[in-house]
C-alpha cells in the first residue's frame, strides 16, 4: 500500500499515470452506462411460450365448427380465408393512400395510387382504406416484429436494427408454419434475419444500401407475378422499399418518389388482375384476400422511427376477393369523402397492434400467444365467410339474421381473443419479475370476468332456436362486444402505458457510479493543482475565480437544459447562445485589456455562422438526409436559381480547402524539426488538393467529368481513406520508435498536434461533404481565437502559471464549440440524424446506376460502413475537439519557463476536466431520462438523446485515453 | 499591481471632483423613467390599442420613443462638466447614441441567436433601439465621448458615485434581465409571448427596473456613507 502511494507521488503526471487513470474513468463510465442501460432500455421479458391449436378447448368459447373436408385447418376459429397475399410498401405515408379530399391541401405526392381509389370506391363491401396506426419506434424491424407478434417492441431493439435477430417470441409466421400453411417471402431481407427458416420459398435481397432505390422492388416485382399463378403457397409477402429508400434520399416531394409511387399503382393493377382473373369459383383465388400495407410513415424528408403523427400513420388497404353477400354491419369509426373524381371513399381506422390478431382470426390460426390486439371488426367483416354456415341460408329477414349471424360468429372471435389476451396477461404477471401494477391488474380482470358474466348469458341466447331470437338478443350481442372491447381496449392501453420495465436499481447504481466519476473528476483535478501550482499567487485570482464561476454556471444550465424536452430538441441553440455569452464577456474582458479584440470579435462573429448553420440543420432539409452529393448551395443556405450563387457555392468549399491547406502548409514550413510528422501534414495537404480535384470533377459547372467520371469518383475518397490510415499508422510508429529528444516541447507538441489533426482532418472533411471544409476553417478560426484569448488572463498574471481555474472558462468554451459543431454540421441527437449516406461515399453505388436494374454491390462490409458513420457522426463534436486540446495547454504556457511535468500535469488536468463537463453533461441526461422515462416522448426523443449521448462519452473517453498515450511526455 | 493600485486612486480622486446626485434627484430621475416607460405603453394601449403581444414592433416604437425623449432629457440634466457642455448638447449626444446604441445591440442579440429573417427585421430595430435607450443612451447624454468613463462602466463595471450607479446598474439590469429573458423562448407552451423579442422585452424591462430599484438604494447607502465619513 505504501508502495502504491509512493508510485502515485513519484509519477503524478507521468504517462503511466495518466494513462491508468484516463482507462480507470473509462472503465468506470462504462460500468455506468453498462447498469444505467440495462436499467433504462430493458427489454419486455419476451416469453417463450407457444399458443397451440387445441388450446381453445379450455377456453369458455364455442370452438369452430368441425369443418367437412379439411378439419384440420380450423383450429381457433373457422378460416375464412384460404390464401393471403400481403404487400408492405415501407414508409407508406397515409397520405399516399387516402385521396388528396382527405387533407386541407392537394401535395404532388397525393392520389398517385389510383388503382386502390377505384376499386375502394367500386366494390365498397369487400374492399377497404385503412388508416393504420403504428407504435413508435417507428424503425422497419421493430414494425414487423410487432406486426407479426401483436406485442410492442421495445427500444432496445433499435440497437439490432442493423443485424435483425431472429424473433424468439411467438409469432404470426410461425404460427402459420406450425399449422401447415406455406409462407412465400420477397422482398426486404431483414424478413429472412427475422424468420431464419419459416418460408418455404424466399427471394430476399439487401436492404441496408439506402441509396439503391431498385434493387428490392425490381426483386419483388421479377418474383412476384409468376409466383401468383402457382398454387404452391397460402401466404404470399411481398416487401417493396423503393418509397422508404426514395424518402431517405430524396424527401417526400421529390420526383423519384412519385415515380416510385406510380410504379406501385401498376404493380398493384397487374397483381389485382392477376388475383381477380382467377378468382372465379374454382379458381386458384377464390378466397384470397390481398392486404397492401405499409409498415411505418414518414416525415416530408423520409425520416421516421419517431411518434409523430407522420410517421405513425400508415395506410393498410385491404380486397377480399370473395365477395360477402351483404353489407355487414354499419361501421360507426368511418370516414367517407369524395375524391377528385367525385368517388366516394370510405376510410377506417386500425390499430397495428391489432393485425396479427386479426390476421390470425382470418386465417383460423392461433393467435400469436404475446399478442394483445383485438380483431378488428372492419376487416374481419370483410370476408363473407366469417359467417357461421349454418346460419347463413336461413330464409325470412336475411340482411338481419345474416348481420345477427355475424354479430354472433364475432362475439365469439373477441370471446376467444379475449381468453387469449387475459391468459398472455396473467401468465405474464406470474413470470416476470416486474409485471403490470396490482391496481390496474385488478381492474383488467373485472372487466374480463364481467365480459365473461354477460358471455355466460349471451352464450346461451345463441344455443337457443333461432326462432326464439328476436332483435333483443342482437341488442344483448351488441353489448356483449361491447364488453370485450372495453377489457381488450384497456389491456392495450395498460400494455402501452406499462410495457417498458425500468428497472430502477440499476439506473440508480448506474447513477450513482456516474457520481462517483465526476467527484473523482473533481479530486483529481483539485490534487493536480495543489502538485504543480505550488506557487500559489493571488494577482488576479479573481478574474480567473469568476472565470470558474461562470464556467460552472454554463455547465449546469446546458446540462439543467436536458431536463426539458423542448431544451433538447433546441440543444444546438442552447449550445450557440451560452457559447455566444461567454464570447461576449470575453470580448468585454478584452475591452476591459485593451488587446486582443481582434480574436474577440472573431469569436463573436463565428457563433451566429454556426447558429444559421444549426438552424438549417434544424431545417432537416435534404442536406441532412442520406445523400452526400447534395447541392452545396443548399448547405449554404442559398436559392439555387442563380447561376452566381451557384458558382460561390462551388468555389466556396474549395476555397476554404486551399486555405486549410495553405496554413497547414505555412505551419510545417515555419517549424524546424520532426521529419516524419513533417511529411504526415504533407499528405494531407496532398490529400485536400485529391478531394478539390474530386470535387471539381463532381460539379456540375465546371465540366471536368471527362477525367474521373463514372466509377474512377471512388477512387479518390478511398484513397484519402487509405492515406488516413497510412498517416495515422505513421503517427504511432513515429510515436513508438523516435522518443523525444528535443528540449522544445511546446513546438514539438504544436507539430504533433497538428499531425494527428490534420491526419484526421481529410477524412472527416471527406465524409462530410463539401460543408466539410468550411466547417474545418471555422473549427480552426474558433481553436485559434480560444488560443490567444487564454493568454488574455495568462499575462494578468505574469509568470505564474496559476491553478487549473484559469482553465476552466476556455475548456468549458471548447467543449462547447464542439457542441455548437456537432448540431452545426448537420447532425442531431437522433436516429434519423445519422447522415447514413456518409458510410457510403467512396463505394461504387452510384446514382449513375440508378437505373440498371442489377446494382453490382460492393463487398458489403458493414464494419467499415459503421467506422465511417461513427467518424462522420463524432469528427467534428469529439474527434478535432478532443486530440487539438493541448493547444489550450500549449498557448498558456508559451511564456512560462515551467517543466516538462508541469506540462504533463496540466495536460492531464485539461483532459480531466474536458472528461468533467462531458460527464456532467451525460451525468443530467441520465437523470432526465430517469425523470422522464413515462414520458411521452421518451422513445421519440430522450432515449435517443440518451444513446447519442452515451457513445459520445464512451469514445470521447477513448479517446482522451488515446491522446493521454501521444500528448504527455 | 503597484501601477493599477496608482491609477485607480487617480481616477478616484479625479472623480471625486465630479458633483454626487443625491439620492433624492436619482430618485427622481428614476421614477420619472420609469413613468415614462409605464406611460409609453399606457399609451400605445389605450389611444392605439396596441399590446407587445400582439403587435410587437409598433408597440416597442412607441414605447422607445416616449422613453428615449424622457430619457434624454432627464439624463441630460446630470451631464459631466455641465460648464462646458450645455444642456442642448448633451441631448444632442444622446440623440446621437441612440442609433448607435440600437446597432451595438442588435449585433448583441444576433450573436446570441435573435432570428435574422425579413419579417423580424422591424421588430429587431424596434427592440434594439429600446435597449439603447436603456444602456447607451444615458451613458452617451451624460459622459459624451469620454472613452474612460464608457470603459469604466461597461468594461470595468467600477461605478463611483451615484450617477455612475444610475447609468451603469440599470443598463446592465435590462443586458442581463433580457439574457434571461430569452430563456422561455424554446419551450413548447406554444404561448404567443414566447415570440422574439417579446419575452426578451419583458425580461430587459424586468431588469431595468430592478437596476433602477438597486441603484437607488445603492446611492442612497453611498451618500450616508460619504456624510459619515465627512462628519
Amino acid at each position: 500500500m505504501a508502495k502504491w502511494a509512493f508510485w502515485m507521488s513519484e509519477n503524478w503526471g507521468g504517462r503511466k499515470w495518466a494513462f491508468s487513470v484516463f482507462l480507470g474513468i473509462m472503465l468506470l463510465h462504462s460500468l455506468a452506462v453498462l447498469l444505467f442501460t440495462r436499467g433504462f432500455l430493458l427489454t419486455r421479458s419476451e416469453l417463450s411460450q407457444y399458443s397451440q391449436c387445441d388450446d381453445i378447448s379450455n377456453s369458455p368459447c364455442f370452438p369452430p365448427p368441425p369443418h367437412d373436408q379439411n378439419a384440420n385447418t380450423s383450429c381457433w376459429t373457422k378460416p375464412a380465408v384460404d390464401r393471403l397475399v400481403i404487400i408492405v410498401l415501407d414508409a407508406l405515408r397515409f397520405d399516399f393512400v387516402a385521396p388528396s379530399s382527405f387533407f386541407a391541401e392537394k401535395k404532388p405526392w397525393m392520389d398517385k395510387l389510383q388503382v386502390l381509389h377505384e376499386l375502394a370506391s367500386q366494390n365498397r363491401s369487400s374492399t377497404r382504406i385503412f388508416k393504420a396506426i403504428a407504435d413508435p419506434p417507428t424503425t422497419s424491424l421493430q414494425r414487423l416484429k410487432g406486426l407479426t407478434t401483436g406485442g410492442l417492441p421495445t427500444f432496445i431493439d433499435v440497437g439490432n436494427s442493423f443485424g435483425a435477430p431472429a424473433i424468439v417470441e411467438d409469432n404470426l409466421i410461425h404460427q402459420l408454419v406450425q399449422n401447415g400453411k406455406r409462407v412465400v417471402m420477397m422482398g426486404d431481407d431483414t424478413w429472412v434475419q427475422l424468420f431464419p427458416h419459416h418460408f418455404v420459398t424466399s427471394y430476399p435481397f439487401p436492404s441496408f444500401n439506402v441509396k439503391d432505390l431498385d434493387t428490392v422492388d425490381n426483386g419483388c416485382i421479377t418474383n412476384l407475378l409468376p409466383t401468383l399463378y402457382r398454387e404452391d403457397w397460402d401466404v404470399l409477402i411481398a416487401h417493396f422499399l423503393g418509397v422508404d429508400h426514395a424518402g431517405h434520399i430524396f424527401g417526400v416531394d421529390s420526383t423519384p418518389m412519385i415515380e416510385k409511387l406510380e410504379q406501385y399503382n401498376e404493380i398493384i393493377k397487374k397483381v389485382v388482375g392477376v388475383l381477380e382473373s382467377q378468382s372465379g369459383p374454382g379458381g386458384l383465388h377464390e378466397n384470397t384476400m390481398l392486404l397492401v400495407m405499409g409498415d411505418h410513415g414518414q416525415t416530408i424528408n423520409g425520416d421516421h422511427g419517431g411518434g409523430t403523427a407522420e410517421e405513425v400513420e400508415t395506410a393498410m388497404f385491404a380486397l377480399s376477393l370473395k365477395k360477402p353477400p351483404a353489407n355487414l354491419p354499419a361501421v360507426d369509426s368511418q370516414s367517407c369523402q369524395q375524391d377528385m373524381h367525385g368517388r366516394r371513399i370510405c376510410v377506417d381506422t386500425i390499430q397495428q397492434l391489432d393485425f396479427a390478431a386479426t390476421v390470425s382470426a382470418l386465417l383460423g390460426l392461433p393467435f400469436p400467444f404475446g399478442s394483445i390486439g383485438r380483431v378488428n371488426p372492419e376487416l374481419f367483416s370483410l370476408v363473407g365467410d366469417t359467417l357461421n354456415p349454418e346460419s347463413s341460408n336461413s330464409g325470412g329477414d336475411q340482411s338481419l339474421s345474416e348481420v345477427d349471424s355475424w354479430m354472433q360468429n364475432y362475439a365469439n372471435v373477441l370471446c376467444v381473443n379475449s381468453w387469449q389476451v387475459k391468459k398472455y396477461i396473467d401468465v405474464y404477471s406470474s413470470l416476470s419479475l416486474i409485471g403490470f401494477s396490482e391496481k390496474d391488474l385488478l381492474h383488467v380482470s373485472e372487466l374480463y370476468s364481467q365480459a365473461q358474466e354477460l358471455w355466460s348469458i349471451t352464450s346461451k341466447n345463441f344455443s337457443q332456436d333461432k326462432s326464439q331470437r328476436s332483435s333483443a338478443s342482437l341488442h344483448s350481442v351488441k353489448r356483449q362486444l361491447d364488453a370485450y372491447s372495453k377489457f381488450l381496449e384497456s389491456v392495450a392501453a395498460l400494455a402501452r402505458s406499462n410495457w417498458t420495465e425500468f428497472n430502477l436499481r440499476m439506473m440508480g447504481i448506474g447513477f450513482c457510479i456516474m457520481l462517483t466519476s465526476l467527484c473523482l473528476h473533481a479530486l483529481l483535478i483539485k490534487r493536480l493543482d495543489k502538485l504543480c501550482g505550488l506557487r500559489s499567487c493571488f494577482s488576479g485570482y479573481s478574474t480567473s475565480f469568476f472565470g470558474v464561476i461562470f464556467a460552472c454556471i454554463i455547465v449546469l444550465i446546458r446540462a439543467f437544459s436536458f431536463l426539458s424536452n423542448s431544451f433538447i430538441l433546441e440543444e444546438g441553440r442552447v449550445a450557440a447562445f451560452l457559447l455566444a455569452t461567454a464570447a461576449m464577456l470575453r470580448l468585454r474582458y478584452a475591452i476591459m485589456k485593451k488587446k486582443m479584440l481582434l480574436e474577440a470579435i472573431a469569436i463573436c462573429l463565428l457563433v451566429p455562422l454556426l447558429r444559421i448553420s444549426i438552424e438549417l440543420g434544424q431545417l432537416k432539409q435534404a442536406v441532412n438526409s442520406l445523400f452526400l452529393k447534395v447541392d452545396p448551395s443548399k448547405t449554404l443556405g442559398i436559392d439555387n436559381n442563380y447561376l452566381f450563387w451557384m458558382y460561390i457555392a462551388e468555389i466556396l468549399p474549395l476555397l476554404a480547402l486551399m486555405i486549410v491547406a495553405y496554413l497547414l502548409y505555412t505551419s510545417i514550413a515555419s517549424c524546424s524539426s520532426q521529419s516524419m510528422l513533417k511529411y504526415v501534414i504533407g499528405g494531407t495537404v496532398f490529400n485536400y488538393m485529391l478531394i478539390a480535384i474530386h470535387w471539381a470533377s463532381d460539379s456540375t459547372l465546371l465540366s471536368l467529368h471527362m477525367f474521373l467520371g463514372g466509377e474512377k469518383g471512388n477512387l479518390i475518397p478511398q484513397v484519402t481513406y487509405a492515406g488516413g490510415l497510412i498517416q495515422l499508422s505513421l503517427l504511432a510508429i513515429d510515436q513508438l520508435i523516435v522518443r523525444q529528444t528535443t528540449l522544445n516541447w511546446e513546438e514539438s507538441t504544436i507539430v504533433k498536434v497538428l499531425a494527428l489533426l490534420s491526419a484526421w482532418s481529410s477524412t472527416i472533411i471527406v465524409l462530410s461533404g463539401k460543408q466539410g471544409p468550411l466547417f474545418v476553417l471555422a473549427f480552426l478560426i474558433g481553436g485559434w481565437c480560444l488560443m490567444r484569448l487564454m493568454r488574455l488572463e495568462d499575462d494578468t498574471k505574469n509568470e505564474c502559471c496559476g491553478s487549473s481555474l484559469s482553465y476552466a472558462l476556455p475548456v468549458t468554451q471548447w467543449s462547447l464549440l464542439a457542441v455548437c459543431m456537432f448540431f452545426s454540421t448537420g447532425h442531431w441527437c437522433a436516429f434519423d440524424g445519422l447522415r447514413y449516406g456518409a458510410a457510403f461515399i467512396g463505394q461504387k453505388t452510384n446514382p449513375f446506376f440508378r437505373k440498371k436494374i442489377h446494382v453490382r454491390f460492393d463487398e458489403f462490409n458493414l464494419i467499415r460502413q459503421a467506422i465511417l458513420l461513427t467518424i462522420d457522426t463524432f469528427g467534428f463534436s469529439d474527434i478535432l475537439p478532443i486530440f487539438g486540446l493541448p493547444l489550450l495547454v500549449v498557448a498558456l504556457m508559451q511564456n512560462s519557463s515551467s517543466n516538462k511535468q508541469v506540462f504533463s500535469m496540466r495536460l492531464s488536468q485539461v483532459y480531466l476536466m474536458y472528461g468533467l463537463i462531458r460527464a456532467v453533461t451525460i451525468t443530467f441526461t441520465m437523470l432526465c431520462v430517469a425523470i422522464h422515462r413515462r414520458h411521452l416522448m421518451v422513445w421519440g426523443l430522450f432515449a435517443p438523446k440518451f444513446v447519442f449521448d452515451v457513445i459520445g462519452l464512451l469514445l470521447g473517453d477513448f479517446l482522451i485515453l488515446l491522446s493521454s498515450l501521444y500528448y504527455v511526455l | 499591481m503597484q501601477q493599477q493600485v496608482q491609477q485607480s486612486k487617480a481616477s478616484e480622486t479625479k472623480y471625486a471632483a465630479v458633483s454626487f446626485a443625491s439620492p433624492l434627484k436619482v430618485l427622481l430621475l428614476h421614477l420619472t423613467c420609469g413613468l415614462g416607460l409605464v406611460s409609453g405603453f399606457w399609451l400605445a394601449l389605450n389611444y392605439y390599442s396596441l399590446t407587445l403581444v400582439d403587435n410587437s414592433a409598433q408597440t416597442l416604437g412607441i414605447v422607445w420613443a416616449l422613453e428615449a425623449a424622457v430619457v434624454i432629457l432627464v439624463y441630460s440634466l446630470f451631464r459631466h462638466n455641465p460648464d462646458q457642455c450645455s444642456y442642448v448638447k448633451a441631448i444632442a449626444r444622446g440623440l446621437l447614441g441612440l442609433p448607435v446604441g440600437a446597432v451595438v445591440n442588435a449585433l448583441g442579440a444576433i450573436v446570441l441567436g435573435a432570428p435574422l429573417g425579413i419579417q423580424h427585421f422591424k421588430k429587431t430595430v424596434h427592440w434594439s433601439l429600446l435597449m439603447s435607450v436603456f444602456t447607451f443612451v444615458p451613458a452617451a447624454s451624460v459622459f459624451g465621448s469620454s472613452w474612460t468613463d464608457w470603459h469604466r462602466i461597461f468594461a470595468h463595471t467600477k461605478p463611483i458615485g451615484s450617477t455612475d450607479f444610475m447609468i451603469c446598474l440599470p443598463a446592465h439590469g435590462a443586458v442581463i434581465g433580457a439574457w434571461f429573458g430569452a430563456w422561455p423562448m424554446p419551450l413548447d407552451w406554444e404561448r404567443p409571448w414566447q415570440e422574439w423579442p417579446i419575452c426578451v422585452t419583458y425580461g430587459a424591462i424586468l431588469g431595468y427596473l430592478v437596476g433602477m430599484v438597486v441603484s437607488f438604494g445603492l446611492s442612497a447607502f453611498h451618500n450616508r456613507r460619504l456624510q459619515v465619513k465627512r462628519d
